[in-house]
């Protein structure tokens, strides 16, 4: 079946057509899912500065109540896996899950390795090596961040004068966000591609072969059958219902039958005018 | 008119010319284009051989020494590879596609595997292989797949040619066995 010539019309353009249409989609889903994480991620770079800044007075003013209440606030939001803010050692001073307070973070995991890794941590680093996905304890996909809040004069300056000069971070905030709004965009754009990809393969590869079906192979064997009819001695069949532009390939074949036909017919009216003359030779033998 | 007999219905593909009829030189020819006929199903195993070390991140490797690294440099975005992938996919399809319709019987399908693997190779090192696996395995078994496939029409077609030719010169072959269509 692989031989015929509708096989070896339409089955490299099905698999080129179906293949590149397929690697296209895969790589332009994987573009748009890394600018969708790349988005959300700055999204959430702005909320750790945005609660970084909020804040800042109550720490200035080292009113740990305040600070404590607003981190509770944030966690009590949906959406929101955990927030925390550990200091320069690691010791989690504040976070929405008060069992973990006073508890030492692992600088091993992802987002805190990216400035731990060497004996030097280093003071900056871009959003994206400070982010990190991974399933919580209670089985949700997690995307955090963490960022470094940094000493500034109004802090070393503060009445309180509980950092120096000299520190450049005074502790981390680490915010981390349900990845699953995420993952379900990348669900219905996911499955919205493969929609549309099915629809354009069943146009293109669809539309082509009906054509050319209608066009060309229907013809063609029709044309393929009336001459292996002819071949085998059956000459009174007809050939009709060819269009288009194999018309003319009919009609000559058509012109070919029929001549061959006059010819048979010819040789059968020789025959039989023959055997007539034999007859009467024969005949008019026996009376002489 | 001496009408032909009936001939009867054989699959397509079927071999009718008796092989006594076929000289030994057509013979070892017919070998051959058997033998590269299955061609493609190496080039195919082969790449699937490799996809499964990639699918797996080349985790069974020894990892690279930051020396080898250094002297590599950075790699390129996976953006930049993502683009290269469709253009050669593109160019792939297009050439053999061309030799199809030209009728030419020149196969590349280790040089495409290689192509592929060089792919896997730079997602490797971009971090990128387990987004971009899949594509490129889709973009190997389209390519190879229609490279197995001209080659093997295109060698059918030339054993059938030879089984149809005279097999010695002068030799009767009008006794109408003739050969399937």
């Amino acid at each position: 079946m692989l031989y015929s010539l509708t096989a070896r019309a339409i089955v490299p353009v099905a698999v080129a057509v179906t293949g590149f249409v397929i690697v296209c989609c895969m790589l332009l889903y994987s573009v748009m899912k890394t600018d969708l994480v790349n988005d959300a991620i700055n999204y959430e770079a702005n909320q750790a500065n945005t609660i970084i800044k909020s804040t800042r007075y109550a720490m200035l003013k080292s009113d740990r109540e305040t600070v404590r209440n607003i981190i509770d606030n944030i966690g009590s939001q949906e959406g929101i896996e955990h927030v925390r803010i550990f200091n320069k050692k690691g010791l989690i001073m504040f976070s929405e899950n008060h069992a973990e307070v006073n508890r030492y973070v692992d600088k091993k995991t992802a987002g805190c390795i990216s400035c731990h890794a060497g004996s030097v941590p280093h003071a900056t680093i871009g959003d994206m090596e400070r982010a990190r996905r991974y399933t919580n304890g209670k089985g949700a996909e997690v995307i955090a961040i963490t960022a470094p809040i940094y000493n500034d004069p109004a802090c070393y300056t503060a009445a309180c004068h509980f950092h120096s000069s000299g520190q450049q971070i005074l502790g981390t905030l680490d915010i981390g966000l349900s990845a699953a709004p995420l993952l379900k965009t990348l669900s219905v754009m996911r499955g919205r591609m493969i929609v549309f990809s099915i629809m354009i393969l069943i146009l293109s590869v669809g539309g082509v072969a009906a054509l050319l079906r209608r066009h060309v192979f229907s013809p063609l064997r029709h044309i393929k059958e009336f001459t292996a009819k002819v071949n085998r001695g059956n000459l009174s069949h007809e050939l009709s219902g060819i269009s288009g532009d194999l018309t003319d390939l009919a009609g000559d074949v058509r012109g070919m039958a029929s001549q061959l036909r006059s010819a048979v017919e010819e040789l059968e009216e020789l025959r039989l005018s023959r055997k007539e003359i034999e007859e009467r030779v024969a005949v008019e033998g026996d009376s002489v | 008119m001496n009408m032909q007999t009936p001939r009867p219905h054989r699959p397509e593909g079927t071999e009718t010319v008796t092989l006594q009829s076929v000289s030994e030189e057509s013979l070892e020819k017919i070998q051959r284009l058997k033998a590269r006929a299955s061609r493609g199903l190496f080039s195919m195993a082969l790449f699937i051989a490799f996809s499964i070390g990639a699918l797996r991140d080349f985790d069974f490797l020894p990892p690279l020494s930051p020396q080898i690294l250094a002297i590599l440099g950075t790699p390129p975005s996976a953006n930049m590879i993502s683009a290269a992938l469709m253009l050669y996919s593109f160019s792939a399809i297009i050439l053999i596609l061309s030799r199809m319709m030209s009728g030419s019987g020149s196969y590349s399908g280790i040089a495409h595997v290689g192509y592929l693997a060089a792919f896997y190779t730079f997602y490797h090192f971009a971090g990128v292989l387990g987004e971009n696996f899949w594509a490129v395995f889709a973009a190997g078994t389209t390519i190879l797949g229609l490279e197995s496939y001209h080659v093997w029409t295109f060698c059918a077609e030339e054993i059938k040619k030879e089984l149809e030719s005279p097999a010695e010169p002068g030799s009767n072959n009008g006794d109408g066995q003739g050969t399937d269509e």
